[in-house]
């Protein structure tokens, strides 16, 4: 991508290059880590940060979004906070420093750094092809994480939760998980703010599952409103793997999700869920791609936005499959509810397809909310405000409820909750 | 419907591979030499005694081109083009505007028949009057005969070649020329707009409705030619024309390019039907040769509750970018797509529409039908928006894609895109391939493969072919039999 060179380096950019220069003496890592990072961060001075030119980021001109960068702060004060779901194990990175007396029973468990400083880290630093901007920008930089080895055959009763929080600054995670074959375990990833002052946060979960694994794993987001938040989650999957993964924003000035999954081994299933609760300001990007690399395999992406006041949207979705990969299932929707005049949405649901016998399929919607609905509800003398509260709530709870897992759909369903009250 | 036994024997009588209009006519051309600078602008332009504004505005956007780069984010992929290898004009000698169809060169004639256009004329002077078209001929760079121009006149439509036109009507033309597609638009409308050569131009007053079918016929047949086309078509307030365009070329090794520009403006309450079946030389099976067929479309809703329809089957040109697209400016305003797009061999389109809806209350259906086959690559790419201003938008999408065979890909890539609250989206697409059920049902009954694929695919399509005219809905059937030839076994 040289179609950037030439221009003068943006505000944002020039402080993340002398970001790197500054940090480089204490980032974590041997040789062949910093040798991974040298050759990113020159990748990212030479590419710089994408502009709406870049097919990958239509929607989202990161160039022009991204006016600041704070600096690390290493005064910046947080400390961890209790569980999403009682009787969860939790693992906390506070101001982007894991926690190194986590522990969780019959999981093998380092920290990234750890990782980072006996060079085991450094061929996962790599990015990905094309315009992997938060793949160069959180190689460069990452400090700590967790790195998270589930032997096969394990059954966790409760679900483990990765907490990281921060006030200020910038913090770059990582956090490696494999699951054995047959391995049954719920993961919580999440994401809050310890105050209001902006951080910039990059944050990559790489996620394998061998064969016959089944995971389910919750990315919450819920960052403060002046942070910026840059996630990447990459998924491979073994045969008859299979692999619930949810994904909420509920928070946030800046947020990019990016999800990519290889769906590797027959008979393997991939459940997306994202719900995207929108409010204020903010500028929040679901970018999901899946490729359906060998035969029978499945997928199915449920997307639901609600967007309120001035926040802006995006969801870019695209299904891509082999030229062999027979028999494969996929189907993806989008809906939306845009819910003011001065928010916006805008959805790029792709199909891909080199196979002949497969089942595809996408559908996206972008609606008010349905007026018979409203006008029964207030028939029966529920007030306006409160009608459609109910009837946003329903449209996103009915996918917090396919989880099958009570505590947590009551922890989400609170979440989601308390944001719409505040929001509403 | 009989069209489709009619379909099943074209199917049988020709073999494989032949694209029956790959013949080429040997009548002798007026070309400029090759290459493009302003010399062979001022050429082109003195050729058809242009006004002087003409050439300004030619000029003009030559130079925007010389400062533009070739588009790159379609999904397309073929060797870069010399634009200075090619010959920007060639035109039919004895060529000074026939009155008749007897001045009409005998060999063209014959190339007519060969096509088989719709070109009523014979039937006309033998006193056959069963359905009337006007058709307006463009050979390579030049429109060579427009048929009916007199009835037409009766009504105050005014259809003929858009040379003419800028001779005749220049205030029609200068007011409404790059008012849609202005020459700032994209790098191969851009190019259009300096060296466009022919193309039609049609005006249709106040509260007429256009008495026939408007046609135009389009056909490259020299070497090493560009054909830059331009369109030109306006309905004023409460006005009514549909207008149908086909295309032909002969068969090559090399490729050979075309980029039209088409612009039409609809006033309150007029309607515009513009209905395209294109069958460009495809290439062979290797893949050589071919039309790259690069074409701006673009439809301008300007007035209250007016309504602009596209309906397109594409099966010919090696390569396809086209994107024929409603701007819904006029509150109440209407635009629709429907689209058949086939691809066989090597061939690689893509293709799709835009709907930009800007005044309230406007209303948008797209209705794609993809059909991949052999290798080659089918897209479409849309795109549905909103503005803050546009209230009650309202859009329905469907793309639906068919595969024949595993070598080939069928891709699907909307944009969609809600600035106002009261907007309506919805967007659905499938990918699919033919049902077994369906196939074996017609085997079973005595049918052989080729032409049940046929007959399922014309089902598949039948919600685009209603909306053709009719004379052109039986070619079109006629032409996705032809087209998926090969394509099993």
């Amino acid at each position: 991508m040289n179609m950037q060179t030439g221009m003068k380096l943006s505000v944002a950019e020039t402080a993340l290059c002398e970001a790197y220069d500054h940090a480089l003496g204490e980032l974590p890592g041997d040789g062949a880590v910093l040798a991974a990072r040298d050759v990113l961060i020159s990748d990212f001075k030479e590419a710089g940060l994408p502009t709406r030119r870049v097919e990958a980021w239509h929607y989202t001109d990161l160039r022009a979004l991204l006016r600041a960068v704070p600096a690390f702060d290493p005064a910046a004060s947080a400390a961890r906070i209790g569980p999403l779901v009682e009787g969860s194990t939790v693992l906390s990175v506070v101001n982007g420093v894991a926690d190194a007396r986590g522990a969780v029973e019959g999981v093998t468990l380092r920290t990234f750094a750890n990782a980072l400083a006996d060079g085991t880290a450094a061929d996962g630093l790599v990015a990905r092809d094309g315009d992997d901007t938060i793949g160069r920008i959180n190689g460069a930089f990452v400090r700590d994480g967790f790195v998270l080895d589930f032997p096969a055959g394990t059954e966790l009763e409760a679900p483990v939760e990765i907490q990281t929080i921060q006030n200020a600054g910038q913090v770059h995670t990582r956090f490696p998980a494999t699951f054995g074959a047959n391995v049954k375990a719920t993961v919580i990833e999440r994401h809050v703010a310890a105050g209001d002052n902006a951080a910039f946060v990059t944050t990559i979960s790489d996620i394998s599952l061998a064969d016959g694994a089944e995971v389910t794993w919750v990315i919450f987001q819920g960052q403060g409103a002046a942070d910026t938040h840059l996630g990447q989650i990459r998924i491979t999957l073994g045969t008859d793997a299979k692999l619930r993964l949810y994904v909420i924003n509920a928070g946030g000035k800046l947020v990019r999700q990016e999800i990519h999954a290889v769906v590797a081994g027959e008979g393997s299933d991939l459940i997306l869920r994202g719900i995207n609760l929108l409010g204020g300001e903010t500028h929040t990007d679901v970018t999901f791609t899946v490729g359906h690399d060998v035969p029978n395999t499945t997928s199915t992406e449920v997307i639901r936005n609600v967007i309120f006041d001035r926040a802006r949207g995006v969801f870019q979705g695209q299904i891509r499959v082999a030229p062999d990969a027979q028999k494969t299932d996929a189907k993806m929707s989008c809906n939306t509810l845009l819910l003011s005049d001065e928010a916006d949405f805008s959805a790029k649901p792709e199909l891909e397809i080199f196979a002949d016998d497969v089942q595809c399929g996408h559908g996206a919607t972008v609606i008010d909310i349905d007026h018979t609905q409203l006008f029964y509800l207030m028939a029966r003398g529920i007030p306006e405000n409160k009608a459609r509260a109910m009837l946003v709530n329903a449209f996103v709870a009915e996918i917090v409820e396919e989880l099958e897992d009570e505590p947590l759909v009551e922890a989400l369903e609170g979440v989601i909750a308390d944001w719409l009250d505040k929001h509403a | 419907m009989p069209a489709v036994q009619e379909t099943i024997e074209q199917v049988r009588q020709i073999d494989v591979d032949q694209y029956k209009y790959g013949f080429e006519t040997k009548i002798e051309m007026d070309k400029a030499p090759k290459g493009l600078s302003e010399d062979i602008i001022r050429f082109i332009s003195a050729k058809k005694n242009e006004p002087d504004w003409m050439l300004e505005w030619r000029l003009e956007a030559y130079r925007r081109w010389l400062t533009l780069e070739e588009p790159t984010w379609a999904r397309v992929d073929y060797p870069k083009i010399d634009f200075n290898d090619l010959h920007y004009y060639a035109a039919p000698k004895n060529q000074t505007g026939p009155k008749s169809i007897d001045d009409v060169d005998p060999e063209l004639l014959k190339m007519y028949e060969k096509l088989g256009i719709p070109l009523r004329e014979q039937e006309i002077l033998a006193g056959v009057q069963t359905s009337k078209i006007a058709v307006d001929a463009v050979f390579d760079s030049v429109s060579v005969v427009t048929t009916f121009k007199e009835e037409l006149k009766k009504a105050g439509v005014i259809f003929m070649s858009i040379s003419e036109a800028i001779r005749e009507h220049p205030d029609l033309v200068k007011k409404y020329l790059g008012s849609v597609v202005p020459t700032t638009d994209n790098f191969y409308a851009t190019l259009n707009s300096a060296v466009f050569t022919d193309g039609s131009f049609v005006f249709v007053p106040k509260g007429v409705r256009c008495p026939m079918e408007l046609s135009t016929y389009f056909r490259i047949n020299e070497k090493n030619t560009g054909q830059f086309e331009r369109t030109l078509i306006i309905a004023e307030e409460g006005a009514y024309v549909s207008y149908l365009e086909g295309c032909t070329a002969p068969q090559r090794d090399e490729n050979q390019l075309h980029a039209a520009v088409v612009e039409l403006v609809a006033l309150d309450d007029a309607e515009i039907k513009y209905s395209t079946v294109q069958n460009w030389y495809p290439g062979d099976k290797e893949g050589k040769g071919g039309i790259y067929n690069f074409v701006t479309k673009r439809g301008d809703c300007r007035g209250k509750n007016s309504k602009i329809s596209w309906t397109q089957v594409e099966t010919g040109s090696a390569i396809t970018w086209k994107y024929p697209s409603c701007i819904l400016r006029g509150d109440g305003s209407r635009g629709e797509f429907y689209s058949i797009a086939v691809s066989n061999g090597h061939q690689q389109i893509d293709s799709g529409t835009k709907m930009i809806h800007l005044g309230k209350n406007t209303s948008s259906r797209i209705v794609s039908k993809g059909i991949s086959a052999g290798f080659s690559n089918n897209t479409y790419r849309g795109q549905v928006s909103a503005h803050r201003k546009a209230e009650n938008a309202r859009n329905f999408t469907q793309c639906d894609s068919l595969l024949i065979g595993d070598k080939c890909g069928a891709h699907t890539v909307p944009y969609i895109e809600a600035k106002n609250a009261t907007a309506h989206f919805e967007h659905e697409a499938t990918t699919s391939k033919i049902s077994e059920d369906q196939l074996f049902y017609c085997l079973q009954r005595g049918i052989p493969t080729e032409a049940a694929i046929a007959l399922i695919v014309n089902g598949f399509v039948k919600e685009v072919i209603q909306e053709l005219p009719m004379e052109f809905a039986v070619e079109a059937q006629k032409l996705i039999g032809i087209s998926l030839e090969g394509s099993v076994g």
